[in-house]
């Protein structure tokens, strides 16, 4: 019955058995006298990231090659899932690479918190490839348990813990808000499967005064509310800044990355094939307005790095929420080349606030004259907030310019020119970078430690990545269709 | 409608349990006339020496959350235990997978001496 199932879900067992023998092995021997109770954060860390890639050639190893479902129809096997979970691997390896050198200069003796990257790094395929509502619930808790722990993490800061408390009340809200519109769809459909959701509702207009029952209508907006408040779209974007300000700059560089490209591909499992239906799309369009202008405003009175960070971030899920409000294949489309470049963006990102973060890096001017301490550090971060701001010849712009151009596809006028107006506006904020970096002389001059040469391989290959990809761009482009072709068909 | 019976045992251990109080306090001698020393708090005879909050110990959180943790596996062994004729060797199979994941974790909360009572 299960035998096929154990092979599609070898990735996930190794990494499940992966997590175990780590644990084990850092508790054996992190306690063990004979050792003189070893630090084991650097050596725990680089066989947890000698799994993540491991895992990654077992999902290319078992790419499907047509549709498969597994575990009861509990979760499915296709392109887009396939593609998505090879990203998120990816994602999650560079994440941990910049682990390495963090916890060592942290002098954190804690291994726990690289085995804490490991559940949900093996949750968040099931959260992709999950084709129930139970499942996809399923998914989404251990993850967040593990980012609650690592974020509360520096039990010694009184930020961490504040914002590991934050991050908590706030993250488990909308799990329920979600587990409410599921048992909402359940009670009035009896179905949570969504193969058996698509049956009952094609054809069935979900507007609030056409609905035929406004349960359902009530569960499909829980839902939707749920899934937007986990990748902070704005109406309920309230934690995030607090919480990448507060907490370890490691959790601010995951929860941004990983997630980003684990919830956005169920959230188009769920509304672009179960639910599908125009009328729906608005609740996303209006996400979409409120999170860009939000995006672009906020971020425009920030002082400090990481809220700045936060509150792009926040503007840039306003961005990718356009190809879900459009809902055509060139909209998914679009949208799936916003998140990989989002990801890369954001990776490239972290490694810099990261590398920069021993001299208590934490306003944008401690950034003055970096260009003379540290030219080609300088010249990196400058090319990562070209494409932020979307200036043209660097990838932000391809993907961009792809999304508004499906939003004016699919007759969406009014985002695209919504979409214009704050990325201009937030040029504002990402040139200042720039400019602090080239003409400020500050006060006091900030010398940062060299980058380690883990961390320094990851601005290197996102740099060289969103520089060539406008010349090149047909792989990703063929990827993502072929991607936003799976839950369509 | 076996839990009549049960309602019933509660409805009648309530007023039970409130009779047994109340008949002491018909019978004691000099009620209502508490003197300070008999009041205060009893600390083997002499004067309570400090403030009586003091820092709690971590162990008194790590005992109930692997209680809880422990519970939840208890609580789903139950509906696996019940009919083993029906699940065959893969329901067993399966419980084990389970069982042993969490055993796993009190390996690690053992090593980490989160069990140690002194």
């Amino acid at each position: 019955m299960f035998e096929h199932d154990f092979l599609a879900l070898f990735p996930e067992i190794f990494l499940i058995n992966a997590t175990i023998i780590l644990l084990i092995y850092g508790v054996v021997f992190s306690t063990s006298k004979k050792y003189d109770y070893p630090p084991l954060v650097r050596n725990a860390g680089w066989l947890g990231l000698l799994s993540v890639p491991t895992t990654t050639p077992l999902v290319a190893v078992g790419s499907p090659l047509t549709v498969a479902n597994l575990v009861y129809n509990n979760s499915i096997i296709d392109n887009s899932t396939y593609f998505c979970q090879i990203f998120l691997l990816l994602s999650t390896a560079s994440t941990t690479v910049m682990c390495l050198d963090y916890f060592k200069q942290e002098s954190s003796n804690a291994f726990e918190s690289i085995v804490s990257i490991l559940p949900p790094t093996r949750s968040m395929p099931f959260m992709i490839s999950a084709y129930d509502s139970i499942a996809t619930y399923l998914a989404i808790e251990p993850q967040s348990l593990c980012f609650y722990v690592i974020a509360a993490s520096k039990r010694d800061s009184e930020f961490s813990t504040e914002a590991g408390s934050k991050y908590f009340l706030s993250g488990a809200f909308p799990p329920g808000i979600l587990l409410f519109g599921c048992s909402m769809i359940y009670g009035f459909t009896g179905a949570t499967n969504f193969e058996e959701l698509a049956k009952i509702f094609t054809g069935y207009e979900i507007t609030l005064f056409g609905a035929q029952s406004s349960g359902i209508f009530m569960g499909i907006s829980f839902i939707a509310v749920g899934f937007s408040s986990k990748i902070t779209a704005v109406p309920s974007h309230m934690w995030a800044p607090d919480v990448y300000e507060g907490s370890p700059t490691i959790v601010t560089a995951f929860p941004p990355i990983a997630p980003k490209i684990s919830i956005p591909a169920n959230m188009l499992r769920v509304s672009i094939y179960s639910f599908y239906d125009p009328t729906w799309q608005q609740l996303f369009s209006f996400r979409s307005i409120a999170s860009m202008i939000l995006g672009a405003l906020a971020a425009m009175a920030q002082n400090k790095v990481k809220r700045l960070l936060a509150y792009s971030s926040i503007g840039h899920v306003g961005y990718l929420s356009i190809g879900f409000s459009c809902g055509t294949i060139e909209g998914i489309q679009s949208l799936l080349i916003g998140i990989f470049i989002h990801v890369l963006m954001t990776v490239n990102a972290s490694a810099m606030v990261l590398a920069l973060r021993r001299n208590r890096f934490e306003y944008v001017a401690d950034l003055g004259a970096l260009a003379r301490t540290n030219p080609i550090l300088a010249i990196t971060s400058s090319i990562t907030t070209f494409p932020y701001a979307g200036i043209p010849p660097l990838a932000g712009s391809c993907s961009k310019f792809y999304l508004f151009f499906a939003a004016l596809g699919c007759g969406a006028y009014s985002l695209a020119p919504i979409g214009v107006v704050t990325s201009v506006i937030s040029c504002f904020y990402y040139i200042r970078f720039v400019k602090i970096m080239y003409s400020d002389t500050p006060k006091t001059w900030i010398l940062y430690k060299p980058m380690d040469r883990e961390k320094s391989l990851l601005p290197a290959i996102t740099v060289f990545f969103i520089t060539f990809f406008s010349p090149y761009p047909s792989p990703s482009f063929l990827v993502t269709h072929q991607m936003a072709l799976g839950p369509c068909l | 409608m076996e839990f009549a019976p049960i309602l019933v045992y509660l409805v009648i251990s309530l007023p039970l349990s409130l009779i047994s109080i109340g008949v002491s306090s018909l019978f004691a001698s000099s009620f209502g006339s508490a003197y300070p020393e008999k009041l205060s708090a009893h600390e083997c005879g002499s004067d309570p020496s400090d403030d009586a909050r003091s820092r709690f110990d971590i162990r008194f959180y790590l005992v109930p959350i692997s209680s809880i943790i422990f519970d939840s596996e208890v609580t789903s062994l139950f509906p696996w235990a019940v009919p083993p004729n029906n699940i065959g060797l893969f329901g067993f199979w399966s419980m084990t997978v389970f069982s042993s994941i969490s055993t796993i974790g009190s390996v690690h909360e053992w090593k980490k001496g989160a069990l140690d009572w002194e």
